[in-house]
């Protein structure tokens, strides 16, 4: 397990390996007793409310804050004993990141290849790289402050990933963005992460999440949830979600009540939503039910629960003090 | 081995040139670096000057003979004295009070008849106290006169009566007495002092304050290449500052310059070392730019102008000061500027200043550096 020094990411351990971490400022937890492991070339999903503890354990992991107690190896290194080497291997984007607004586009690039020791005409030639790659061929000499927000994060992200870090640690990069941008800059994410790069990412866009190979939820400083995210809807959210559409929907859509397991039933535009219990009626026995109360051209098929659905239902069993699910 | 060092020195440069780019693009740093200087030297030397010409005298002539004009006139001949007015001595009071005179001479009755009987006369000076440099320069140059004019008597009179002791005063590296010479010396050092703190302090709190100082400790940048980084633009900067000022000093003050230049460059560098230093000790600590900005003002330009010996003596303080003088490096730049300035002396006087810069320098680079924690909390 333990990656012999000094190559970076050595052995075949995880990418990253969280074991009972805890950060306490004063007596506040911010993050207590938090353990997972994220595999290399996965896109890790780190979600939760503000203060939940995300940033924390970012900062935690890449080397910036000294843990209260636990450990914490990333690219086989202990964050504790070895965040020189844990730096040298990662990429970080910091949920404030700033680039120097006053340089241009391309000064940004030099100065943080530079940081991490390139040079040269090889520093020239992955500056190139990483503009293609974040769509920014054309921006090199823009002022970096006259970019809009979007803009300014995949240059951001094209920074953090200039010295080919294996993992890098994204900070709720696409705060504040608006949907087109983020959806670019999840493009740039996932291609990272087909080329064999860790992500470890938070956000609080849920929709976002689903990008995520597997997603941690964050509450109060506690991991309570992780899993992949068809998995966390399939533990957290159990009831079937039906979808059906026809004619003449509306007076037939009173007999479903009536059915075992149905919980709900509610009319979205033209279809009804029919929530059903585990183990209650099958979309056949509801599409039944609705033709013998008089309605036609009936189709019923399953709806995924969203992740809202499953951050919602993770919040309110945490809230009432509930134990973790992993 | 040689491959670290290698690594480390991308890293420093890259720091230094990231931070030229930024002063190269912001004017208001080249403004107060290379401009406000000048405008301070301008303003200090001609505001500073604290020679008095021309100092109003009141003339209050009760025995009105040629023996009491001959000595009126012989104060008031070289110019730094002039008759102000005709008075008495009741219309002294009047006279201050209006700011019309500095101080009232007194020639008593019957000054020309004693005289010529060879008794002793008083004159008396009233002098108007409540400006205390100006009532000291009346003093110092009154007294001289009437000196001068007790020999021109003396001898006039009495050939053979010799004055047993008479002092030849032969005033050397500044004859005129002129304060701009002794002023722009200590000028230079303090404005270099005041800038440089701000130069680094205003970059250091700015990366704290942008958030990128935490993208900086997430690298593999080291606490000493950033410090190295953030100085080295700096200090390029603040030798050209100094150069300027001096040179500024020579052709417009006429300050001499009798020393080696090179050795205003060797001191120079370590007391501009230094002063960066105090900067980014501020702004280590404080971690923000107005604090920063405020602080390091405080802490350069106090010390500087109050404790280095530019204006005030450091000889005439109390002891406490005195020493606490001693951990002021403006206190060493100022000696040395006058020493290689004015009188043209090398190391062989210069190596205690020298080694003071040096020791201030090292200590604060030190500290900050030791301050410089590369974790958040």
């Amino acid at each position: 397990m333990t990656a012999p020094r000094p190559a970076p990411t050595a052995g075949d351990g995880p990418a990253i390996e969280a074991r009972e971490l805890s950060r306490r400022f004063g007596a506040f937890l911010a993050v207590d007793r938090v353990s997972f492991e994220v595999e290399r070339g996965e896109i890790f999903g780190y979600l939760g409310a503000n203060g939940a503890g995300k940033s924390t354990t970012i900062r935690m992991l890449t080397g910036l804050l000294a843990p209260t107690s636990g450990t914490g190896r990333v690219a086989g290194f202990d964050v504790r004993t070895e965040p020189e080497a844990v730096k040298a291997s990662i990429g970080y984007m910091s949920q404030k990141f700033s680039l120097y607004l006053d340089l241009p586009v391309r000064e940004n690039l030099v100065f943080f290849g530079g940081a991490y020791g390139l040079w040269g005409k090889a520093l020239a030639r992955r500056a190139d790289e990483v503009l293609a790659l974040a769509d920014l061929r054309d921006a090199g000499d823009v002022t970096t402050g006259d970019l809009p927000g979007g803009v300014r994060q995949r240059l951001a992200l094209a920074c953090a990933i200039l010295q080919r870090p294996r993992i890098v640690f994204l900070d709720e990069p696409t705060a504040g963005v608006d949907p087109v941008a983020r959806r670019t800059f999840w493009r740039i994410i996932r291609e990272l992460a087909r080329e064999g790069t860790t992500v470890f990412v938070t956000t609080h866009y849920l929709d976002e999440a689903e990008y995520c190979r597997r997603i941690g939820l964050m509450v109060d400083g506690r991991l309570v949830a992780l899993d992949t995210p068809a998995a966390l809807k399939a533990t957290w959210v159990p009831e079937r979600l039906l979808v059906a559409r026809g004619r003449d929907l509306a007076r037939a859509g009173e007999r479903l009540r009536g059915l075992p397991g149905v919980q709900h039933v509610v009319r979205f535009g033209a279809a009804l939503h029919v929530r059903v219990a585990p183990g209650g009626v099958s979309e056949e026995a509801v599409a039944a039910a609705l033709r013998s109360a008089g309605a036609s051209d009936v189709a019923v098929e399953g709806a995924e629960p969203s992740l809202e659905d499953v951050f919602l239902a993770v919040v309110g069993a945490n809230g009432r003090g509930a134990e973790a699910a992993s | 081995m040689i491959r670290r060092l290698r690594r480390s020195l991308v890293r420093v440069g890259a720091m230094a040139s990231k931070e030229t780019t930024h002063v190269l693009r912001d004017p208001r740093m080249l403004y107060l670096a290379l401009v406000m200087p000048v405008v301070m030297l301008f303003l200090f030397g001609y505001g500073i000057s604290i020679d008095l010409d021309r100092i109003p005298l009141g003339v209050a002539d009760q025995d009105r003979t040629e023996a009491s004009r001959a000595l009126v006139h012989t104060l008031t001949e070289s110019g730094e004295l002039t008759v102000a007015a005709d008075t008495t001595p009741e219309g002294a009071d009047r006279l201050f009070r209006r700011g019309d005179a500095a101080a009232v001479l007194v020639v008593p009755q019957q000054y020309g008849e004693r005289l010529a009987r060879r008794e002793r006369v008083a004159l008396q000076l009233l002098v108007d106290g409540s400006d205390v440099t100006s009532a000291n320069q009346v003093l110092s140059k009154v007294d001289a006169l009437v000196r001068a004019e007790t020999r021109r008597l003396a001898g006039a009179s009495v050939a053979q009566a010799q004055v047993p002791l008479t002092v030849k005063v032969w005033t050397r590296y500044n004859p005129a007495g002129r304060s701009a010479i002794f002023m722009v010396p200590g000028l230079a050092a303090f404005i270099i002092a005041l800038t440089a703190v701000l130069l680094t302090t205003l970059t250091v709190a700015g990366e704290w304050e942008r958030g990128s100082m935490e993208q900086l400790f997430a690298s593999p940048v080291g606490r000493l290449e950033i410090v190295l980084g953030k100085l080295i633009p700096y200090l390029v900067l603040g030798l050209l500052e100094l150069l300027l000022v001096v040179a500024f000093g020579a052709s417009v003050f006429d300050v001499p310059v009798r020393g080696a230049p090179v050795l205003v460059l060797l001191v120079g560098f370590f007391f501009v070392v230094g002063m960066l230093g105090q900067g980014l000790l501020v702004s280590v600590i404080t971690k923000n730019q107005l604090v920063a900005t405020q602080a390091g003002l405080l802490s350069a330009l106090l010390p500087s102008l109050l404790l280095s010996g530019m204006v005030f003596p450091i000889e005439n303080m109390p002891v406490p000061l005195q020493l606490l003088s001693r951990v002021i490096p403006a206190r060493y730049m100022v000696h040395a500027l006058r020493e290689i300035l004015l009188k043209g002396n090398g190391l062989a006087v210069l190596w205690p200043d020298l080694v003071a810069v040096i020791a201030f320098a090292a200590a604060v680079i030190a500290l900050s550096t030791l301050r410089f924690q590369r974790r958040l909390a």
